[in-house]
Order: C-alpha cells, then sequence, then structure tokens
C-alpha cells in the first residue's frame, strides 16, 4: 500500500499532520514513537519578534467546536529556532514550519533565517490568522496573496505552503493566486471568523471581542471548500477543519486533498491523528486501494 | 513511556453534600506520578461532542484510587454525574504544575479554600500531614449545602475553621473573617490557596502586606490541558502564563488576578 505523497520536491510518508496552533509539548506528554508515525508536524505559527497573544478571554466552547482568540503567542523566530526547533527535530519527523510577518519584509526576514536552518521539510505561511486586528488578510486579497507568495517562493529554499483563510467570498481565487505565485500546495481552512455573546452582559465573551471558529463544527464547509479549490487549481491541498476521525479524513481526501492536518480535535482527543492514520490504512485495505492517488479527489460529480 | 490519555474505570460515584460529588476511579499510572495541584483532564462525552471540551478537575485524593471533588455546574459535570461504578472514561493526567512545598523553616501551613477550591487540598494535606506541620484549613462555602463535612481534613489533623456567608455554619462572612487564626510570621507561616478570584485576591493582600509567602491553585476554562492552545492563559507579574502548563499552581504573589 502507497500512502505517501510529495509537496514540491518533499516527499511524505503518509498524507495526516496537526493543524498549527494545536499540538505542543510533544516531548512531556506523548509517547513519541507514536508521534513519529505521523507524516508531518506544524509547531504553532512563529512571528518575526515574540508577540504575548491577546488578554484572556481567550477561548469559548461552542456546539461541536470552538472560538479561539490567541493572538499568536509565541517566542517570535529566534528563541524559535533555538530553543524549540532542536526538540521538535529530535521527534524525527518532517517539519512544516509555520510563520506570520506583518509585513512581506518581515515574511522575507523570516525566510532568511529559516534558509539557514537545515532539515525542515516546508514552511508553512500563516496568510490567515484572524485575531491580529489586520484590516484585511493577505489570504483575502489574491493580488497580495500572489505577490507575497512569489516574493517567498524566490528567496526560500523550503517548499512553500500558503494557508488559506475561509473569510472571503471564494477561497478559490486565492487559492489561484497562490499557485500562480508559486506555491508548492495550500493548506485550507483556518478558523472562520466568529462571535459568542454573554447576554447578561452584552459583553463578546471573547477579549478580543471576535475570534475564530473550529473543530467539527466547520468540516461540512471546509470539505466542500477543498473541492471546490481541488478543481481549479493543480498544487496539492492539505485539508483542515474539525477532522475527528478517519472517515472526517477520507472525506477530506475525496474531495481533493493530498494530505489532511488534526487541528482543534487534538485538544480533545489527542490521539485522534493516530488514529486517523490508522483508519485511512484500514479504509485503503478493505476498499483495495494501493495507492492514495487514486482516492485523492476521487469524488463522483 | 507511558501515555497521558488512558481510559480508567469508575470505581465510585456519590453526592457528598446537597452541592459537591465525588468520583473515584481506578488509576494506579496517575497514582504513581501525581503531585498535590495536578489535574486530571477528563472527556466527560466520549461517544459524542457535546460538550465539546474536557473538563478540568484538580486532584482530590490519590490514594488507594484517584478521587476528584465537583459540583454539578453544567451539561460536563451533569453527565459527570451520571457515571456509576464500572463505567469508564478517557483521561487524560495527571497534567499541569502542582504545589511546591512550604519553605525549609515553615511551622504553620495554612490552607485557605473558597467552595469547591477545597479540591486540591486534602491531596495536600495527605502529604503535609507526613511532615509534622501544623494545619490549618479556612474554609469558605456559601452556605450550609456548600459545606460537608471535612472529615478527612480532620482524620489528616487539621484545624477546620469555617465562614459562610449565610452563618449557617461556623462564621458569619466571608473567610476574610478568619484570617486571625492565621499565624503572622513570614519565617513560620506558609498560605495554600484555591477559590474564587475575589477571595485569592483578599488571601494575596493580606499574605502581601504580612510578608507571607505561598501558592496560589488558578482555574481556567481550557480546551487542551497540555499547554498547545494557549487558550487558558492569565495575567501574572510574568506575563500570561498557561494554567494547564504552567499552573494551575502559581507563587501567590505572581497571580494577577480580576
Amino acid at each position: 500500500m502507497k500512502i505517501s505523497v510529495n509537496i514540491g520536491s518533499t516527499e511524505f510518508k503518509n498524507p495526516v499532520t496537526v493543524a498549527s496552533g494545536t499540538f505542543g509539548h510533544a516531548e512531556r506528554y506523548f509517547d513519541l514513537e507514536e508521534v513519529k508515525r505521523l507524516g508531518a508536524i506544524v509547531p504553532k505559527t512563529v512571528t518575526l519578534l515574540a508577540q504575548v497573544g491577546n488578554k484572556p478571554v481567550r477561548i469559548v466552547e461552542t456546539p461541536s467546536g470552538m472560538i479561539n482568540a490567541i493572538g499568536i503567542e509565541n517566542p517570535g523566530i529566534d528563541a524559535f529556532l533555538a530553543d524549540k526547533l532542536p526538540s521538535f527535530k529530535k521527534i524525527g519527523v518532517p517539519l512544516m514550519v509555520s510563520i506570520l510577518g506583518h509585513s512581506p519584509e518581515q515574511f522575507l526576514s523570516i525566510i532568511e533565517k529559516i534558509n539557514q536552518q537545515e532539515g525542515i521539510a516546508a514552511v508553512e505561511l500563516n496568510l490567515s490568522c484572524p485575531n491580529l486586528n489586520h484590516k484585511t488578510l493577505v489570504a483575502q486579497d489574491p493580488q497580495a496573496t500572489e505577490t507575497l507568495v512569489k516574493a517567498v517562493k524566490a528567496l526560500s529554499k523550503y517548499p512553500i505552503i500558503t494557508k488559506l483563510s475561509p473569510n472571503v467570498t471564494d477561497i478559490s481565487d486565492i487559492a489561484l493566486a497562490a499557485e500562480i505565485g508559486g506555491a508548492d500546495a495550500v493548506s485550507m481552512v483556518n478558523t472562520f471568523t466568529a462571535m459568542a455573546i454573554d447576554i447578561k452582559t452584552r459583553r463578546s465573551k471573547i477579549g478580543n471581542y471576535t475570534g475564530g471558529l473550529s473543530g467539527p463544527a466547520i468540516r461540512p464547509i471546509a470539505v466542500a471548500m477543498v473541492n471546490r479549490v481541488y478543481n481549479r487549481i493543480k498544487i496539492p491541498i492539505i485539508g483542515m477543519g474539525g477532522i475527528a476521525s478517519a472517515s472526517d479524513a477520507l472525506e477530506f481526501i475525496i474531495a481533493g486533498a493530498s494530505m489532511v492536518a488534526v487541528g482543534t480535535m487534538n485538544f480533545i482527543n489527542p490521539r485522534a491523528p493516530l488514529e486517523v492514520l490508522e483508519g485511512i490504512e484500514a479504509y485503503m485495505t478493505e476498499n483495495k486501494i494501493d495507492d492514495i492517488k487514486d482516492l485523492i479527489g476521487s469524488v463522483q460529480q | 513511556m507511558e501515555t497521558i490519555q488512558n481510559i480508567y474505570k469508575v470505581v465510585s460515584n456519590e453526592q457528598l453534600c446537597p452541592q459537591y460529588w465525588r468520583l473515584v476511579f481506578d488509576a494506579p499510572q496517575i497514582i504513581k506520578t501525581v503531585k498535590p495541584g495536578q489535574f486530571v483532564h477528563i472527556r466527560t462525552n466520549e461517544a459524542g461532542l457535546e460538550p465539546f471540551f474536557r473538563r478540568p478537575f484538580s486532584v482530590y485524593r490519590a490514594q488507594k484510587h484517584v478521587e476528584i471533588f465537583y459540583d454539578v455546574k453544567g451539561p460536563g459535570t451533569k453527565l459527570l454525574s451520571l457515571k456509576a461504578k464500572g463505567d469508564t472514561l478517557d483521561i487524560l493526567g495527571p497534567l499541569g504544575t502542582g504545589f511546591v512545598m512550604p519553605l525549609q523553616t515553615t511551622k504553620q501551613v495554612v490552607m485557605i479554600a473558597g467552595g469547591i477550591g477545597v479540591a486540591p487540598m486534602l491531596i495536600l494535606s495527605d502529604l503535609l500531614k507526613t511532615l509534622k506541620y501544623e494545619l490549618v484549613l479556612i474554609y469558605g462555602g456559601r452556605t450550609r449545602a456548600h459545606v460537608y463535612p471535612l472529615k478527612e481534613f480532620k482524620d489528616n489533623g487539621v484545624k477546620v475553621h469555617i465562614a459562610t456567608d449565610d452563618g449557617s455554619v461556623g462564621f458569619k462572612g466571608r473567610v476574610s473573617g478568619l484570617f486571625d487564626k492565621i499565624r503572622i510570621d513570614p519565617k513560620t507561616t506558609f498560605v495554600y490557596t484555591c477559590g474564587p478570584n475575589p477571595m485569592m485576591k483578599a488571601v494575596q493582600d493580606f499574605a502581601g502586606k504580612n510578608g507571607l509567602k505561598g501558592q496560589a491553585a488558578c482555574e481556567e476554562i481550557m480546551a487542551c490541558g497540555l499547554g498547545a492552545c494557549l487558550g487558558c492563559s492569565i495575567e501574572t507579574t510574568k506575563g500570561f502564563k498557561t494554567v494547564c502548563y504552567d499552573g494551575p499552581a502559581f507563587p501567590l504573589e505572581e497571580v494577577k488576578f480580576h
């Protein structure tokens, strides 16, 4: 059975990864032998300079999901590369490093620093965090997406994945712009802008006023978006949005995703990524599918 | 390596008083490593997604079995209260950073707890009673219904002082009305507190004014419980810290209570 997939020139031994911001402290809490079986891991997004994140309250539980407005709390790229990268590398799973710049120049500065490192599988451009009070996200503007991806691609020695926002009129326009810019893959979707209100105080339940909705609540929308994008671009898609089980992940793959990422469900069931991997293998065996490529985008029209 | 996520069997689940319940489950692996102030993160609906988050509970006791102490507040704890002997639970734990030990010079350990905040104090007293401290518990509850017998504390040799808002048991008023039970000597007195933020703030102010050192166990709504999502961050004098990973226990003077 062949379940390996390629992004750019990098081969991943299987299609299962985790979404940025949902996976941490593997060294303290997880059986690393289990983590080693994943296709890739994605640490939380890093920015050029350290960010303290948004003021609490940062999360709200919602039906089959959650709203978060963490605000990319992170130690900054230098501290990340010095302190965190070594322990992530030690796990021995391909690393996709997720980065966010507040300007094109910042993205390029981060890429320059990453270029000096060895052993990174790919770089994910987070163009779609909804919680930083930017008026427009890069991932809401096709021209800005294309220009930024082009500039980053020209500099980066690693494959570039563009993370898309679902908070747009037509996500496939942005995906196409990323492809034209030279992206090696797109990952989708980031969270949906969302709000929950305390009716007693008539205030938002989130310190940042609005946040991003994730979890199984968004899954059917994300599957539809992946399928729409699959029909317009040729580069691989990393699909995510509320994946809780292998059957959820298979929906994304059949819709057109080459890889799948478990995100919010890591918080509920840390073993979910492994269960997804095992379930995909079992499904392929049961249905006599020798190569996962035969599944990708195989939904009947 | 043993994994942090396991399925454990319920040994018992009973209502201790009108307000509070105690769930006991068989988890030898947690017993081996758990420290006072650490917590377990329970999936109250294994079969579904409502409620969505796990629910965190301080470990109340870890002797033969692991015990948690809880009140039925919402859909998660409601489901938990329906669990019976022999049922299974998907539990992460033990998680978080527990209490540090008292100072080398400490003689009197004062535990100040409000309501459900008494939960981490029993396992703490189980440990500290073996170390010959004078143990005091100052416990505040709203009414008689919120005050359970506290027998286990008394069995541990803890001197118990109770305050209720309505005076139905013990002192009438806030726990701060019982601060005269605390020996004001920064060298020999150490304070542990857990409860509503306004109460812990009062403890912090009192300790600060009198130069007493201590620890506060904090509570926040959590998603992962593993320090990954950064959703349960609180403000401290050292910046945002996660309750689930950096805490729940923090140096008393560092937490900015709101």
